[in-house]
């Protein structure tokens, strides 16, 4: 069987954010990355299916700059086998145009399972898995909660409010891969050591026509600091009309 | 020689010859372990411990009831090993006496001390069995111990003693020409009692103890290689081989080779762990000290030092067969390895890394080095450890600080204090003659933040030249090597070291003991050696000069304090009074109440060995008992001198008592700051 993941870099989420000089973008300059939490799940699931069937292959793919490659050999630490980076310098904000380049490399590579994140935890568009489906013309199933493989069947379970969804489709297929389903192991040393010798390939991106462009960033205002009206039954007529007539909740 | 001696001669070279491969399967076992540990160094200090943990007992003595009954069945051994010696060489040559050899005072000298010493023994080993026999001594007890063996050695030696003065004094009675009350008063003594015996009945009973005694001698050494009581052979080699009391700072992990080709790294099984361990596992004596002042195992927690080297032992035996049948047709059934075959993941984890079993062993066995080492396989081999802390090791990866803050913040808590940066400073073209590494717990904790801010201050106040990383520190790297993760803490430690260069800096001060255990003792491994200053060192030298300007009225509310020792400043780097001489100077009539566990004995907090970063739902929490204790001083204020610490008695002391507060000593200082 083989498994295809595709693994974002995305910045450590408790770093302070501060918008570049270009207002496009965020300035990189302190922040630490590493996979995006859900691209872990997806890599653990992966590599868990190989490592009960005794057999079968783990791709993990990554679209960016060389740095991808850090991440990747995470993903190969973790137990993926090979690794793909589809080098590409300058950022891309639209998810079409990342997944056309996905796509293109995952067309020939005779997968039979495609996983990707139920969305970037950064930049949170929840788009590519769905677009790279589409663009293969396989099923999909989107942010799933439980996963079985059984016999040339995808069985999968989608969590909604307070109900789930049972989900079969054949393969080959697209999911994608909600929290609850694994944790990312912790990468051994033998794992990190036996990654510097897995086969890690360089191609170039086949990114697609960009069909929106990104104008602007902001980061939102500072919020104002609280208010201290007074203590005690006292205050309640104060907090009443200024709950009414400045903040108009009531 | 008579058809006796010679028979006697037989005996001896058969026992002997079976004692002798015993020893040699035993050195066999020994070297299945890790032989890179080499202990042929520091001659001078290792005779030095034995001489003084070994011959002088000075560890068993910890003990005030055990201590002198073990020092007399010891000494007693030694003395009597000298007559033991002449009795087996004149078993075979008649003719053989010391007396020969010696001057006549030296010969009476001798043979006195022969029987006051069998004396002596016969008492404490009487002692002893009632001890065992009447009272069920906590630490004695333990599931892993082997209880009737030492009531089988205890009689064995008191046998022994017996007949050595049976067969003397039949032989005074048998040969009224022998005796004399200036050579062996006590066995003339018993003579006496004994010569209503007709002589030739006195020399069937002296030849009948004589051989008593010659089998007795000849079968307890045999017998040790097979019990606990192997320790009367290998704890004195253990005591000299050990690196416990030194040579060496205490405490220090083993450097490991990651590039090392190897699959194996820290240890799943007894081959993997240095010979040294496995020599302990001969060495321990099961006298339960370790597991008795465990802050784990006294919580109620599986934790057991002494099981763990009651395990290497046992394991050892069972997998040096194996490992010597492999291949040879006739195998012997695979066992389980140390690791989930004798030791769980849960005793493991329990370890607070705090040292006072390896303080109080007193055959100087290093039990925490076979829980660091499982660890060690636990983390980089099986990626196995409690879920709880893969956030912290993740985030000293991500942000270099076992919690999420953001590592642009670490120096936050300087702003407004006009403390600069090294960065700052160089780009300046200046530098500063101390760093002041300030910790994650310092820098990002709000109850630490103000005995950083304290400490700053104090230094400030006396005129000291200092600077800090701000954002270029990273944490010091000892919760992941305490947690067996060499592979982050290595990175960590590399990237200080590296920062530590760009600057220059010789002198580092810091207020949390694990950074200056890292930064001064293990750091080394990686190239950094630096002059690591305490900030109760520090603050007791720089009062002592009189440098810390003071104000002169006494401290209002407090002045009953009670000093928790924290095992990083104490037990690894033997700071006890600093911190006690620091508090007395600030507070020139406080009164300082000593808890019942307290300097080398002091309980942990419970933090150590990342035990921070777990849960703790096994037994009793570590921090209660310890709050327990502090406050049964009846203390008015516990002062600590580590952020850990801080944490842990704060919490359980504030559920207990919210009117007695935990200060750091740099606080009390800070507070009387002119
Ligand atoms: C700070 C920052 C820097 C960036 N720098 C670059 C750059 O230098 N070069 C560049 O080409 N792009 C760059 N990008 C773009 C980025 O790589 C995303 O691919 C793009 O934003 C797609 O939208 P999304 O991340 O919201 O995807 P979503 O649709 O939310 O992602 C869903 C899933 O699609 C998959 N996926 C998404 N992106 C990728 C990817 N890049 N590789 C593999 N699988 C993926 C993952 O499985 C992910 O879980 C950067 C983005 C940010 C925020
Ligand atoms: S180091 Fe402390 S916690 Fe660990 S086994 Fe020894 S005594 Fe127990
Ligand atoms: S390890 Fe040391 S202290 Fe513990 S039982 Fe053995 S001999 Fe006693």
């Amino acid at each position: 069987m083989k498994l295809a993941v595709c693994i974002k870099r995305v910045p450590d989420m408790e770093g302070r954010f501060k918008i570049a000089s270009s207002g496009t973008g965020i300035d990189e300059a302190g922040l630490k990355f590493d996979m995006s939490d859900f691209d872990g799940y997806a890599a653990e699931v992966a590599i868990q299916i190989t490592e009960k069937l005794g057999a079968g292959e783990v791709t993990v793919i990554s679209l960016g700059p060389d740095v991808v490659q850090e991440t990747l050999r995470k993903a190969l630490s973790m137990g993926a086998h090979r690794a793909v980076q589809l080098k590409h310098d300058a950022p891309v904000s639209d998810g079409l145009a990342i997944a056309t380049a996905l796509a293109a490399e995952l067309k020939d590579g005779g997968y039979d399972l495609i996983l990707c994140g139920r969305m970037a935890v950064d930049t949170q568009n929840r788009s590519t898995g769905a677009f790279v489906a589409e663009l293969l013309g396989l099923p999909v199933i989107t942010a799933i909660s439980q996963l079985n493989v059984d016999g040339g069947v995808v069985k999968a379970r989608r969590e909604l409010e307070g109900a789930y969804e049972l989900i079969e489709c054949p393969l080959p297929a697209v999911v994608t891969i909600d929290e609850g389903i694994a944790r990312a192991r912790y990468p051994s040393l033998k794992g990190i050591m036996a990654a510097k010798k897995k086969p890690l390939e360089v191609k170039p991106a086949q990114v697609g026509a960009v069909t929106y462009q990104l104008e602007k960033m902001e980061l939102p205002a500072d919020r104002a600091a609280g208010r201290i009206i007074g203590e005690g039954k006292d205050a309640v007529p104060e907090l009443v009309r200024l709950l009414k007539e400045e903040a108009k909740v009531l | 020689m008579t058809a006796s001696n010679g028979l006697f001669a037989l005996i001896v070279a058969v026992a002997a010859g079976f004692f002798a491969s015993n020893v040699q399967r035993l050195v066999g076992y020994l070297r299945l372990g890790r032989l890179d540990d080499s202990r042929w160094d520091n001659v001078p200090r290792r005779l030095y411990n034995l001489a003084t943990i070994g011959i002088f007992q000075r560890k068993i003595f910890r003990d005030g009831i055990a201590g002198p009954m073990h020092a007399a069945i010891f000494w007693g051994f030694c003395v009597l090993t000298v007559g033991t010696s002449e009795f087996i060489v004149r078993g075979i040559v008649p003719t053989f006496t010391l007396a020969h050899y010696l001057p006549q005072w030296a010969y009476r000298f001798y043979q006195n001390s022969q029987d006051l010493w069998g004396a002596l023994v016969i008492g404490a080993v009487a002692f002893a069995l009632w001890r065992r026999l009447t009272h069920r001594v906590k630490r004695l007890q333990g599931a892993e111990t082997h209880a009737n063996d030492p009531l089988l050695i205890l009689s064995w030696i008191g046998l022994l003693m017996v007949t050595m003065f049976l067969a003397e004094s039949f032989e005074m009675v048998a040969f009224p020409q022998h005796a004399s009350p200036y050579y062996r008063p006590l066995s003339y003594a018993l003579a006496n009692v004994l010569s209503f015996v007709p002589q030739d009945w006195a020399a069937f009973f002296r030849s009948l103890n004589w051989w008593s005694h010659g089998l007795l001698v000849l079968g307890f050494l045999n017998y040790l290689p097979y019990s606990k009581h192997l320790h009367v052979v290998a704890s004195l080699p253990n005591v000299y081989l050990s690196n416990t009391s030194g040579p060496g700072q205490a405490g220090v992990m083993k450097y490991m080779d990651l590039e090392a080709e190897t699959e194996q790294f820290g240890a799943k099984d007894v081959e993997h762990l240095s010979w040294k361990s496995l020599l302990d596992g001969f060495a321990c004596t099961e006298c339960g000290r370790c597991t008795a002042v465990c802050p784990a195992n006294t919580t109620g927690k599986l934790l057991s030092p002494r099981k763990i080297i009651v395990n290497v032992r046992e394991r050892l035996e069972q997998r040096a067969l194996e490992l010597q049948t492999a291949g040879s047709g006739r195998e012997t059934a695979e066992g389980r390895p140390l690791l989930d075959g004798f030791i769980s993941e849960q005793e493991l984890w329990a370890c607070t890394t705090c040292r006072a079993c390896v303080q109080e062993c007193p055959v100087s066995i290093d039990q925490l080095s076979v829980i660091l080492e499982m660890r060690r396989n636990l983390v980089l081999g099986e990626s196995r450890f409690p879920e709880e802390v893969m956030p912290a090791f993740e985030s000293m990866e991500q942000r270099g600080s076992p919690w999420a803050f953001d590592p642009g913040e670490r120096g936050k808590w300087a702003d407004g204090l006009d403390i600069p940066t090294m960065a700052e400073l160089a780009e300046r073209g200046e530098t500063a003659d101390i760093l002041y590494f300030v910790g994650c717990m310092g820098s990002f904790d709000d109850r630490a933040k103000k005995t950083t801010v304290a400490f700053a201050k104090i230094m400030k106040a006396a005129g000291v030249n200092f600077a800090i990383l701000g954002r270029e520190e990273k944490c010091n790297g000892d919760p992941a090597r305490r947690m067996g993760n060499e592979y982050l803490y290595q990175m960590l430690a590399r990237e200080n070291v590296d920062t530590l260069a760009k600057y220059h800096v010789r002198t580092i001060v810091t207020a949390c003991p694990h950074c200056m255990h890292q930064l001064g003792n293990e750091y080394p491994q990686f190239g950094g050696h630096y002059d690591v200053i305490h900030h109760s060192t520090f603050i007791a030298h720089l009062l002592a000069q009189g440098r810390v300007p003071l104000r002169e009225e006494l401290h209002a509310a407090v002045s009953t304090f009670t000093y928790h020792d924290s095992c990083y400043l104490g037990r690894y780097n033997q700071i006890y009074d600093a911190p006690r001489e620091t508090l007395k100077r600030a507070l020139p009539v406080v009164h300082l109440v000593e808890m019942p566990r307290s300097g080398d004995r002091g309980l942990c907090c419970g933090a150590g060995g990342g035990r921070m970063w777990m849960e703790e739902s096994e037994g009793k929490r570590i921090n209660a008992e310890r709050a327990e204790e502090a406050l049964a001083t009846g203390a008015q204020a516990v002062a600590v001198a580590c952020p850990f610490c801080m944490t842990m008695m704060r919490d359980s002391i504030s559920s207990r008592d919210e009117s007695v507060p935990v200060y750091d000593i740099a606080e009390v200082v800070a507070e009387r700051l002119g």
